[in-house]
């Protein structure tokens, strides 16, 4: 199994080393804010910094209840091309 | 380091699929926790509410969901289909075509005043020409729209001048030209577009016929903008519209030969001119004198009415030198025809020089 994990490293260190990491990165974030996840996002942090008030917000506060819910509301459209472009990038460079 | 292969078989393919997707995972969780970091500055530098009003506002500005609206709340083609009643004609409009058909409607606006004008003309000419018998035969020979402008000239002129004698013989003048009654006095047009003379004062008149042609169409009542040598107008033309303008004092045009006033006759009618030096002739003329002759010194005596020094020396001269009499007339003839010649040219520096050019060659030819 360290094989794996040796695989896995190795093509982490090629995204990264290409700057597909990066060019994934930025086409997510765009991706998502096209959509409206970004709002959708927004107003349930405003929801949460009502709940605990403004002065005594922290990240993990957020953290918390963001993350489980934005890993849900993404959209399959998003996700699937994402899934593609990762996909055809390591078809392309891991062999 | 190399990679190493990656045979697609079943167990290691899900192998790569696993690591797809986590990859994918980690790229998602990435943007969820920029987007945290970035609430979480937001809201700790106090920005974070910035774009949020009293809840009032918020309701009523909310942005609107709804077919056929757009996010304001506002219907896109709602008046296509709408129609309007026209206060004015009671006609039932469309609302797109309102505006311009109450432009029209109601007389208003440039369009519709310059439209009314050229309705009028044309109606002028549709209705004089039935009733109009006397001028048909001239205009017949013309083309319609030379006849069409004079025919609304004449309409015009005779609408506008009860009082003063119509001669019918004025609208044989080309358009521009502004009747040739006898009398001086400037007849009272209702230029109301364009430049029209009668809006401007005298300076600003004199400074505009100096650089322009300035002559006064027929059918438009406008002063023609165009230079000094436009083509369209003759010098008469010009000469003619600054005496009417300007009156008897009217300073010369430009490409006058340094003449400062000018003599208050009339626009030149031939005809005219003839019946009135009929009885100016002098009984010396002799028969024999050639027509040319006879004329130009016609002309040029009429070309003088005021400076009555020495008409009839002038004419004398040239008759006497035309005839070629005996000696004494011809001794007579050669010094006064010089003095004739200076006669000549004096008058002929106060017309316009087509007119001074047959006279001056006639003289030549009586001396020769």
């Amino acid at each position: 199994m360290s094989k794996e994990s040796r695989l896995r490293a190795s093509v982490n260190q090629k995204l990264t080393e290409m700057g597909e990491r990066e060019r994934l990165k930025e086409l997510l974030r765009a991706k998502l804010t096209e959509c409206g996840w970004k709002d959708q996002m927004k107003a349930n942090c405003k929801a949460v910094i009502k709940e605990k008030g403004l002065e005594h917000v922290t990240v993990e506060d957020l953290v918390v209840d963001i993350t489980p819910k934005g890993r849900a509301l993404v959209p399959d459209s998003v996700k699937k091309e994402l899934l593609h472009r990762i996909r055809a990038f390591l078809a392309q460079h891991a062999t | 380091m190399k990679m190493e292969d990656m045979p697609l078989s079943g167990p290691d393919n899900t192998r790569l699929e696993a690591l797809v997707h986590d990859i994918y995972s980690e790229l998602v969780e990435d943007a969820c926790l920029g987007l945290c970091f970035e609430v979480h500055r937001a809201v700790k530098q106090g920005y974070f509410f910035l774009d949020e009003t009293d809840q009032e506002s918020m309701k009523e500005f909310e942005i609107v969901d709804q077919p056929g609206v757009d996010i304001f709340g506002q219907v896109y083609n709602q008046w296509k289909n709408k129609e309007c009643e026209c206060p004015n004609c009671k006609r039932l409009i469309a609302a797109s075509r309102f505006a311009p058909h109450l432009e029209k409607c109601l007389g208003m606006g440039r369009n519709s005043s310059r439209i009314a004008n050229r309705r009028l003309a044309s109606n002028n000419n549709m209705s004089k020409s039935e009733s109009d018998q006397e001028d048909n035969d001239d205009l017949n020979d013309n083309d319609w729209s030379y006849g069409a402008e004079k025919k609304a000239a004449k309409k015009r002129k005779s609408d506008k001048n009860q009082n003063s004698p119509r001669r019918s013989k004025s609208l044989k003048h080309k358009n521009g030209e502004l009747g040739s009654s006898v009398s001086s006095e400037p007849y009272k047009f209702n230029y109301n577009t364009g430049i029209s003379y009668e809006t401007l004062g005298p300076d600003e008149v004199r400074s505009l016929l100096t650089t322009q042609c300035g002559v006064i169409s027929e059918h438009t009542k406008k002063m023609c903008t165009r230079s000094q040598r436009c083509p369209q107008h003759t010098d008469e033309q010009r000469r003619a519209v600054r005496v009417f303008l300007l009156g008897p004092s009217a300073p010369a045009l430009p490409d006058a030969d340094a003449v400062v006033e000018s003599d208050s006759f009339d626009i030149p009618d031939g005809q005219t001119l003839m019946s009135r030096l009929q009885w100016e002739d002098s009984p010396d003329i002799s028969p024999t004198d050639s027509a040319s002759s006879k004329a130009s010194t016609n002309h040029s005596d009429s070309r003088r009415p005021k400076k009555k020094k020495r008409p009839s020396l002038g004419l004398n001269s040239g008759g006497g030198g035309g005839g070629g009499g005996g000696s004494g007339g011809l001794a007579g003839g050669s010094s006064s025809s010089s003095s004739s010649q200076s006669n000549i040219n004096l008058s002929t520096k106060k017309k316009r020089p087509k007119l001074s050019a047959p006279s001056i060659s006639s003289i030549y030819d009586d001396l020769n």
